[in-house]
């Protein structure tokens, strides 16, 4: 028996270490403060930089034919909150992070925050893009400043409604362009048998798209404290209209990107996706026996007359504190976002919707595309750029906020509350997260 | 896992401590000191590289709070004292995770060990043909890793996409109802083989001579389990419930794999992924607060179920 005691105080020394090692830190913070000067290094530079684009290797392997130089080592991981902000976050801890990095526009308050980034608007060339994205794109990374730019921006979400025409036809339902049109389609669909759409319980930054269109805020930031309004009037308005749907079983409510999911598309259950311009590709893999029955439309609005879109994720190539190379990393990020060839590139291997001006009438953002029946969507997904809101804040938890949204979220659709309750706890609990570090929160 | 190698070293040493006590004292005399720090050195480094500076550095990280000015100002991390502490009492998701995994755990358990303890007890029986075949098959989930293993199951408790959607449509395996025991039920699958193979292990260090004894004394094979075999095995059973317990208060794959596919899974579900999403924020002092505490609560837990056992096992 004894013996026994002894091997479990092992084992549980043992264990308990790991727990803890599971959560060790690094040191504390970086310091920064001496703001780096954005001047040629004189020298050839190698830089790093991490993202997780598919084939983005192509358009670096461009460059570094052309800029011997500037040579750049690009690493691919997990999309941000699949791990790589997390690898972002302890590579600034412990001061080893690369020079570059992809950081989408809802996250990059939450680096700022952390200071983890360097102001771009040191460089020059920088400021003098602006003039090429769309004013809202580069509303994202400026944070909401006069004059400090904390990226640069590559691609952008416009949110339009994808429908199945064919059913839409065959049910004589006309393609509905306000919400309140929306839903009586969605009584009509519900009687033969479908869903409008599904709720996704995890997507909390479709919801902010949502909102967003609704001319509606989430986050404020005066400079001296940040005001958290995820309760505001637009928000709560867009989640009665949900709450509503939901509790009248209007739409379905499966777990968002599961198989469960990709199969009410397929075999026809869901009749529409409110999504964001990259959601072409995510219909086209996860519904393939659909082809060439899709069409998109702009979403539905408001207020009949009104033309406003959402916008669903885009992000934005980021300098990281710490570089010993700001000039030649600002001026990569520029032309990966900007030129022709690296657009071309990126719209080619990723389908990536850039965000500049230019970049929206690449040729082959002009075509007819098959599986949605020969339509030329992008022009649609232009329309609606141009039709987004340059107001719109991230707050700087947002992985925080997406999460406790989202465990409200799934407690209304599985019935224990409402839309509007998730939108109070998240807005608690994301005041209480802000408190826990010293960010101050205006009353 | 290296329990059971600890224990048969202790046996061992036990039975030569037996010895004359002269042996003993010279012994005692070290004669080779350099030799013994030569390879006790990649040990001791390794173990207080990965092991102790860790610990010290997350004890030392939850003492530590942030302090900055204005929305994006410089932070600075200075020493708080137990401030972080207080957070962690006050955070209610924190203890209902704690709370369910305790619930968890007493229903979890006993029926994983339980399941164990028959099969390990089956393939001791020298009624089973095919011992081999079964030892390995009851052992191979184990070889699964435990999201993988998650990943299948939540494709077999699917509503719509399941083999078995005759029961999964009706019956909704992954709504709040069920799920913490659709999770038992995945992690049990996991690991029963793997409590098996210790009890088992035990089971065959038994000397034949006592069954031999008990045979002529008229005892079935019923009766030799229960009397003989179940009290032998006790320090394997009070063993492998420790390693359960210490593992259901950290339970962290299977959930969080499952919260993709269950509405009724949130980010707070158990204490790990209360951590997890803590330190995802990112707010590293909190979640190495979280951390001890959970580490403390799984010292308290373990050690009053040993002095339990322990008391148990004395009066009878």
């Amino acid at each position: 028996m004894r013996h026994t005691k002894r091997a479990v105080t092992a084992a549980l020394l043992t264990s308990a270490a790991l727990a803890l090692t599971g959560c060790a830190a690094g040191d504390s913070g970086s310091g920064g403060g001496d703001a780096a000067s954005c001047e040629p290094a004189g020298e050839d530079v190698t830089l790093t930089f991490t993202s997780w684009i598919p084939g983005i290797e192509d358009a670096v392997a461009i460059w570094n034919e052309a800029n011997a130089d500037i040579q750049v080592e690009v690493q691919t991981g997990p999309s941000g909150n699949a791990g790589t902000y997390q690898n972002f976050f302890n590579q600034l801890e412990a001061g080893n992070a690369p020079d570059l990095g992809q950081i989408e526009y809802d996250a990059l308050p939450n680096f700022r925050v952390q200071d983890g980034l360097e102001d771009l608007a040191a460089c020059e060339d920088v400021v003098a893009a602006q003039d090429q994205f769309l004013d809202w794109t580069w509303g994202q990374v400026t944070l909401g400043t006069e004059d400090e730019v904390y990226g640069v921006p590559q691609d952008q979400g416009p949110m339009a409604l994808f429908y199945r025409s064919d059913l839409f036809e065959q049910a004589g339902i006309e393609v509905p362009t306000t919400w309140e049109e929306y839903r009586e389609a969605a009584v009509t669909i519900r009687e033969q048998g479908g869903y409008i759409t599904n709720f996704s319980q995890t997507d909390i930054n479709q919801f902010a798209g949502f909102v967003w269109q609704a001319g509606g805020q989430w986050f404020a930031n005066d400079g001296d404290a940040w005001t958290v309004e995820l309760t505001s009037d637009e928000s709560m308005t867009v989640a009665d209209y949900w709450q509503d749907l939901i509790e009248n079983d209007l739409v379905a409510t499966y777990p968002a990107w599961t198989d469960e999911w990709n199969n009410a598309y397929n075999s026809g259950e869901v009749w529409s996706w409110n999504s964001a311009v990259w959601g072409a590709n995510s219909i086209a893999s996860g519904a393939p026996d659909t082809a060439g029955d899709w069409s998109v439309a702009l979403a539905p609005q408001w207020e009949s007359g009104d033309s406003a879109a959402g916008n669903w994720g885009g992000s934005s190539i980021a300098v990281f504190k710490g570089t010993d190379h700001l000039y030649e990393a600002a001026k990569f990020a520029l032309w990966l976002n900007t030129s022709e060839e690296a657009l071309t590139s990126l719209n080619q291997t990723a389908a990536i919707y850039p965000a500049t001006e230019a970049g929206l009438e690449l040729p082959t953002l002009t075509e007819g595309v098959e599986f949605y029946g020969g339509q030329p969507i992008y022009d649609v997904f232009a329309e609606a750029a141009a039709q987004v809101s340059p107001d719109f804040v991230w707050g700087p938890t947002m992985t925080q906020t997406y999460a406790d949204v989202s465990d409200g979220f799934k407690a209304a659709a599985s019935g224990s509350s409402t839309l509007g309750e998730a939108l109070e706890k998240g807005q608690a609990s994301t005041i209480d997260a802000l408190e826990a570090q010293s960010i101050p929160v205006a009353e | 896992m290296t329990a059971p190698i600890t224990t048969a070293s202790g046996t061992r040493s036990a039975a030569r401590g037996g010895g004359s006590g002269t042996e003993v004292r010279r012994r005692r005399r070290v004669q080779h000191p350099w030799s013994i720090v030569a390879f006790v050195a990649p040990f001791a480094a390794l173990f207080v590289l990965f092991y102790l500076v860790p610990i010290g550095v997350a004890i030392w990280q939850s003492l530590l709070v942030v302090e900055r000015e204005g929305t994006f100002g410089e932070a600075r991390e200075v020493f708080g004292g137990l401030q972080q502490y207080v957070l962690v009492f006050q955070n209610e998701a924190f203890w209902t995770s704690v709370g369910r995994v305790l619930l968890f755990g007493i229903v979890q358990v006993p029926v994983m060990l339980g399941l164990a303890l028959l099969f390990a007890l089956l393939l001791d029986s020298p009624l089973i043909r095919g011992k081999k075949f079964f030892r390995l098959a009851f052992f191979a989930p184990y070889a699964v890793p435990g999201v993988i293993a998650a990943i299948m199951w939540g494709f077999l408790y699917s509503p719509n996409l399941s083999p078995f959607e005759a029961l999964t449509s009706r019956v909704d395996l992954l709504s709040a109802d069920f799920v913490l025991w659709a999770i038992a039920n995945v992690v049990t699958w996991v690991f029963v083989g793997y409590n098996m193979l210790i009890i088992y292990s035990t089971l065959l260090a038994i000397p034949q001579e006592i069954y031999e004894a008990a045979r002529i004394d008229g005892a079935g094979q019923a009766r030799i389990a229960w009397s003989i075999k179940i009290p032998l095995v006790r320090p394997a059973l009070v063993l492998t419930a420790v390693l359960s317990i210490i593992g259901t208060l950290q339970l962290l794959a299977e959930p969080q794999t499952f919260r993709s596919f269950s509405s009724a899974v949130t980010s707070t579900y158990t204490p790990n992924m209360t951590i997890y999403a803590t330190s995802s924020i990112p707010n590293v002092s909190l979640a190495a607060a979280f951390s001890v505490v959970l580490a403390l609560a799984t010292f308290v837990l373990s050690f009053a179920f040993l002095r339990f056992t322990r008391r148990a096992g004395a009066d009878s």
